[in-house]
């Protein structure tokens, strides 16, 4: 493949791409993101490959392994074009119908997407509400890509972009573009793109350096993932805008270690740009050189702070340097550079073919664009959401989340990961961007929402990004070192039902002082799960460490299994199935939990019949002293 | 370097550009704490103790003194409730970490905190993770032995793969800077390496104390500058530290300075090479090395001066001040097995140390003389004071030092054995501590030095001087003086008297602005001679010299050293040399005047 030489040669490629394509021919789309490809995605794709062989060895239908969908909570999904019709959890065994259908232009009514609410079927992709209300600008191209090729990204318009910054914009353009669009960063910080490009440009030193930050650690997020794994290449593309317009010629990609499908598919991206002329020297013949680097991360959340990020990049231990001096002006070997994140870039690309007024039209005041949540927790439908900034939390929970399974009530979303916080009921009808998520005591942060519902405990919340945290911490200042790990072990001992009045007060003081001292944001935000849900859930603390109970029957230590006498039919399937052999009963004896053995495993509550109903948790009293052995005798009436 | 203005506390401060809110309100004399801090070392900013408030316009801000810049215009408040209310906490976290470690203890004390809300895992832990070892190791040290190891509340301080693999790292140099840098005593070498550290023996001190690699030989050097031990200085071991040359405000240390061989042409040379002090150890029964306690008289000089190892006090090696002490008269002088000659010097500096033994530690003190040699001015009455003030004065040699007791008396003591020759019989005196009054002796460098200023030595080593009697300070080679113990040994009135001699003999010379020559001395006829060199080899003053002259070998005398005696002209095969007055028509001249006939 020779290298492109113009832009004219680009446009070429792109419509002799298009000129093989026939729009009509059925083309089965099958999700390979990691998601999918935990249920299963590769055994399907085995499946439908062999069928295909079967059943169209002319090649009459084609297919196509994408990125991520986004809708995880039901893989493995394919999608048949040129109708778009959506099939949920396809299974190995489908794949011959599924070929079947596609060449025959039929749908397979079994396999279709139910909406709960209706009841409904839905065929085709976008009606399914998950999709319907989302705004995917962004992730939308996910469907249409397979990302190991680089003439799918072509045929969508990819690298246009980049086109026509090299030729009809000059660099001082390019950011003005991106400034008046007022992207802000996608990472956690929110900060205005346009003003760091315009740091790094103006900042002395060279080389200058460009960096995507894909080191996503935030638990629970996956945003940056499906987008490398799925798209790699409109990072890429954004990329070398943003380098064309700070003057840089060299940058890196820093992905995760964990992530080995992103690291695959962003290496064949890589070389494939190279192959045509995209990246390298005199890209499209324009006289700009650019070349990326993939730098592999080694497994430390930390390390994708900013400074700990190009510390690491540098080859030594990845450990934040103090923020007083800016990385855009001394960032990797003391040089300029501009570190944004994954879906950040991903954004420039659209900013520049589409114009920053079309792109600022979308979105709040101070916040403008689409936003790419993963929406998990207790939530029906769990995946990856791209909404515009402004959207109420209750429609992404409800609307597009489809709201609570199994009918619970809604507690809390905690959203921005470790550093952000927990939002509760009453803010539902807030609308989410930058600036009012701060307000709310909270951060968008990397795009984690976590839906929560009456049976998840906040302090246990709290202890567990605490927990994370202090795993996590670089261990470099005293503050986030020590401070996480008495925070960690007062909220343990409150959950374990050791907690004093003192705690809370405590808690909040460590709090304040981890804030003002912590050398880097890990532990400068460290304190915010526990201070919002200080601050919206106090009565669950009070609950804990006054009554020794916890609210939400969660918290191990302070939750007992009891059997209610009245209830229990002795039959035995509870007894059975305990792990620990706690209960004691016969088939005609009640049934008693020995609370000396009981793991709290939650077995026993699972598996008693539900007509029965007879497992309860207890909390915050005691447990009911077993019935004296004549009474257990179970005496069977007539029901 | 432009200059910033800000106010600390309300006081107005100017800095240099670049440096520190730390830096600046040190030199203004505003004491801010600090753990992880140290001047020799890249601000870490780990310990965030140093933490300050600082205000722009209305907004404030808390960050860490140690690392943030000075600027201009910028309001600091090292003492505001915000301040203190983060640090008293942060110490709590400090004193949970370490609660042993006395630099945490002072800084509670100091603000105030009595006890810690916060859990202890560790109570005999020490290290705060201050990173000051690892950072010395890393920056100045330039090994990296040591670093952090493990993330967050795993941290800590080891080797590489310290116990957890079979092969050794050990690229320690046991130079001890992490131990010493180490603001708690955590850090314990033993735990390190298996390497032992060697301290540089201070040569002044005659190895009773240890000196840095760059060091002022001695209080009142000439001239009065340090001087760096390439042998030992890290930055030529490994390329780092630099130390020195960052402290030094006069800008006075050059790493690059070599050597340098210069030439000076002199009429006059005086050589004042000194003397070596006898080493002791060739007579082993004397029991020196062998024993602690037995020292030579230079190193009980450095244990007597105010200025020396131990400050004055004479001490034993286990820090004890001695009871007893032993004085050996002629340890390898007056003696048939090393030296024949007799040192001058020692009877009178025994004596010295016998007062001193006396005065500073009130010790018994015995004195095993040969003769009590006491020539000089006041000395007689000296020797005559001391025996007073309680000196027991044994004479007789020592035969040996042994530690090997036969009564109680002698558990644990030196014993020096000896003959009384005034009792007539042995006697065994145990002490504590015993001063071998080493011999002086030539240089050990004397050789070369005689054969590179053609001078000669005597049968006792010593440079031998033009007469013994009426020529001291001269020597047969004309323009080279002796002086001092190179030439004999002598005391300090004695040397002085001589020096001052030489110096005269030399100026005479100098004044003078002409030198008188022999008129009968060689000349060399540079058309026959063809460099053999005989005529070099045979002159016991350096007259002649064979050297390169338009492309050919030829001798040149040195008509300043050339006595006239002749024997270049009988050695040279070729007959280039001659004697001027006494050249071979000449003496036939003279000849025929003789026998002519009347």
């Amino acid at each position: 493949m020779p290298r492109l030489k113009s832009s004219a040669e680009l446009e070429k490629l792109r419509q002799k791409i298009l000129s093989k394509r026939d729009p009509d021919r059925p083309t089965i789309a099958i999700c390979s993101g990691t998601g999918c490809h935990a249920y299963g995605s590769e055994k399907v794709n085995a499946a439908l490959e062999k069928e295909l062989k079967k059943q169209a060895p002319k090649g009459e239908v084609d297919i196509r392994r994408t990125g991520c969908h986004g809708f995880c909570e039901k893989g493995t999904l394919v999608v048949v074009y040129p109708d778009e019709i959506c099939y949920v959890n396809v299974k190995p065994e489908d794949a011959a119908e599924v070929v079947r259908s596609a060449i025959d232009h039929k749908i397979i009514d079994r396999l279709l997407y139910v909406d709960p609410t209706t009841g409904k079927k839905v065929t085709h992709q976008s009606d399914i509400p998950f999709y319907k209300h989302q705004n995917q600008l962004i992730f939308g191209n996910n469907r249409q890509i397979d990302p190991k090729s680089i003439d799918d990204y072509i045929s969508l318009g990819g690298y246009s972009a980049l086109s026509k910054a090299l030729f009809q914009m000059s660099p001082e353009e390019v950011m003005e573009e991106v400034k008046r669009a007022g992207l802000r960063g996608r990472g956690g910080g929110g900060f205005p793109t346009g003003r760091k490009w315009q740091t790094t440009r103006d900042a002395a030193g060279e080389p200058k350096y460009v960096i995507v930050n894909c080191d996503e650690g935030d638990p629970g997020a996956y945003m940056d993932r499906s987008i490398t794994e799925g798209n790699p290449h409109c990072v890429i593309e954004g990329l070398a805008i943003g380098a064309y317009a700070i003057g840089s010629h060299e940058g890196f990609i820093y992905v995760r270690q964990e992530y080995p499908l992103a690291v695959d598919n962003l290496i064949i991206a890589i070389e494939q740009a190279e192959e045509h002329g995209l990246l390298g020297e005199n890209i499209l013949g324009s006289g700009f050189d650019f070349k990326v680097k993939l730098h592999r991360g080694a497994g430390a959340f930390v390390s994708g702070e900013s400074s700990a990020l190009m510390t690491a990049i540098e080859g030594k231990v990845g450990e934040p340097r103090p923020k007083y001096i800016h990385t855009s002006e001394k960032g990797v070997w003391d040089r300029p550079s501009c570190l944004n994140n994954v879906e950040t870039w991903a954004n420039v690309p659209l900013i520049i073919s589409g114009g920053a007024m079309s792109y600022a039209s979308i979105g709040t005041e101070g916040s403008k664009g689409t936003k790419i949540f993963s929406l998990v927790g207790k939530v029906n439908n769990t995946g990856l959401v791209e909404v515009p900034m402004g959207v109420t939390l209750r429609d992404i929970v409800y609307k597009i989340g489809g709201g609570i399974p199994g009918g619970k009530k809604f507690k809390a979303v905690q959203t921005g990961g470790p550093s952000g916080g927990c939002i509760p009921e009453q803010f539902l009808d807030s609308r989410v961007d930058f600036d009012e998520l701060a307000r709310l005591g909270s951060m968008m942060g990397s795009g984690g929402m976590i839906v929560m519902d009456e049976g998840t405990c906040m302090v246990d919340t709290a202890r567990y990004f605490l927990e994370f945290l202090a795993d996590e911490s670089c261990g470099k200042c005293t503050p986030c070192r020590e401070g996480i790990k008495q925070m960690l072990d007062i909220l343990t001992d409150i959950c374990a039902g050791r907690g004093i009045e003192a705690d809370i007060e405590l808690l909040e003081e460590l709090s304040e002082v981890l804030r003002d001292t912590s050398l880097c944001a890990l532990g400068g935000t460290a304190p915010n799960p526990v201070l919002t849900t200080l601050q919206y859930f106090r009565d669950e603390y009070e609950a804990h460490i006054k009554e020794k109970r916890c609210p939400a029957y969660v918290c191990k230590d302070l939750v007992a299994y009891y059997i209610d006498p009245a209830k229990c039919k002795a039959c035995m399937i509870c007894l059975r199935n305990c792990p620990a052999d706690a209960i004691s009963g016969g088939k005609d004896t009640i049934h008693v939990v020995d609370q000396g053995k009981c793991t709290k495993c939650g077995n026993c509550l699972d598996t008693c019949p539900a007509r029965f109903n007879a497992v309860v948790k207890i909390s915050g009293e005691p447990v009911p002293p077993p019935l004296a052995d004549d009474e257990r005798v179970l005496v069977r009436g007539k029901e | 370097m432009s200059e910033v203005t800000l106010e600390i506390d309300g006081k107005k401060v100017t800095a240099e550009e670049g440096t520190t809110i730390l830096e600046a309100a040190r030199c203004a004399g505003i004491e801010i704490p600090t753990l992880c801090y140290h001047r020799a070392l890249s601000p870490y900013g780990g310990c965030r103790i140093c933490t300050v408030e600082i205000f722009r316009g209305r907004r404030s801000r808390l960050v860490t003194s140690c690392v943030y810049p000075a600027e201009d215009g910028l309001v600091v408040n090292t003492k505001s409730d915000n301040v203190i209310r983060d640090r008293k906490v942060l110490i709590e976290l400090m004193l949970a970490k370490a609660p042993k470690a006395k630099a945490i203890q002072d800084l509670a004390r100091e603000y105030g905190i009595k006890e810690t809300r916060f859990k202890t895992e560790d109570p005999d832990n020490l290290c705060i993770l201050c990173g000051m070892c690892a950072r010395v190791c890393e920056e100045r040290v330039g090994v990296s032995a040591i670093n952090f190891v493990g993330r967050g509340v795993e941290r800590d301080v080891k080797t590489p793969y310290q116990g957890t693999v079979d092969i050794d790292f050990d690229v320690c140099i046991a130079c001890g800077s992490c131990a010493s840098i180490c603001p708690t005593g955590a850090i314990k070498l033993e735990d390190i390496t298996a390497k032992k550290p060697a301290p540089i023996l201070s040569e002044f001190e005659m190895g009773l104390d240890s000196r840095a690699p760059i060091y002022i030989p001695f209080p009142q050097a000439i001239p009065n500058v340090a001087t760096l031990d390439r042998s030992q200085c890290v930055h030529f071991a490994t390329g780092k530290c630099r130390i020195c040359e960052e402290i030094c405000g006069a800008d006075a240390i050059n790493f690059e300075q070599e050597d340098e061989v210069i030439e000076i042409e002199v009429g006059t040379i005086i050589v004042a090479t000194g003397y070596d002090q006898f080493d002791p150890s060739v007579i082993p029964q004397y029991g020196y090395r062998r024993y602690d306690n037995v020292i030579t008289g230079l190193e009980f000089e450095r244990l007597s001066c105010a200025a020396g190892p131990t400050e004055g006090k004479i001490l034993l090696k286990d820090g004890r001040q001695p009871e007893s002490v032993a004085l050996v008269h002629c340890v390898g002088s007056r003696d048939q097995n090393y030296h024949e000659y007799c040192s001058r010097v020692c009877c009178m500096y025994a004596l010295k140390y016998a007062h001193l033994a006396k005065e500073l530690a009130g010790a018994d003190v015995y004195q095993f003389y040969i003769d009590m040699r006491c020539f000089g001015e006041g000395y007689e009455e000296f020797y005559k004071r001391c025996s007073e003030e309680g000196v027991n004065f044994i004479r007789g040699k020592v035969a040996k030092v042994t530690d090997e007791a036969i009564t109680d008396e002698e558990k644990g003591k030196l014993i020096v054995v000896s003959e009384d020759t005034l009792l007539g019989k042995m006697v065994r005196v145990p002490v504590d501590m015993v001063v071998l009054c080493s011999a002086l002796e030539a240089r050990s460098d004397a050789e070369d030095v005689a054969k590179l200023l053609t001078i000669n030595r005597r049968a006792d080593g010593f440079f031998l001087e033009r007469h013994v009697k009426l020529d001291p300070v001269a020597t047969p080679t004309d323009g080279v003086f002796i002086a001092g113990c190179c030439e004999a040994p002598r005391d300090i009135p004695d040397t002085v008297a001589q020096a001052e001699a030489t110096a005269g003999k030399a100026l005479s010379l100098i004044s003078k602005g002409t030198v008188t020559l022999e008129a009968a001395i060689s000349t060399i006829d540079e058309s026959i001679c063809h460099g053999c060199g005989r005529c070099e080899e045979i002159c016991t003053f350096s007259a002649p010299k064979v050297a390169d002259k338009d492309g050919k070998l030829v001798s040149s005398i040195n008509e300043a050293l050339c006595k006239g005696c002749g024997s270049c002209a009988v050695v040279c095969p070729t007959g280039a040399v001659s004697i001027r007055h006494f050249t071979q028509d000449e003496i036939l001249a003279q000849v025929s005047a003789l026998t002519e006939a009347k």
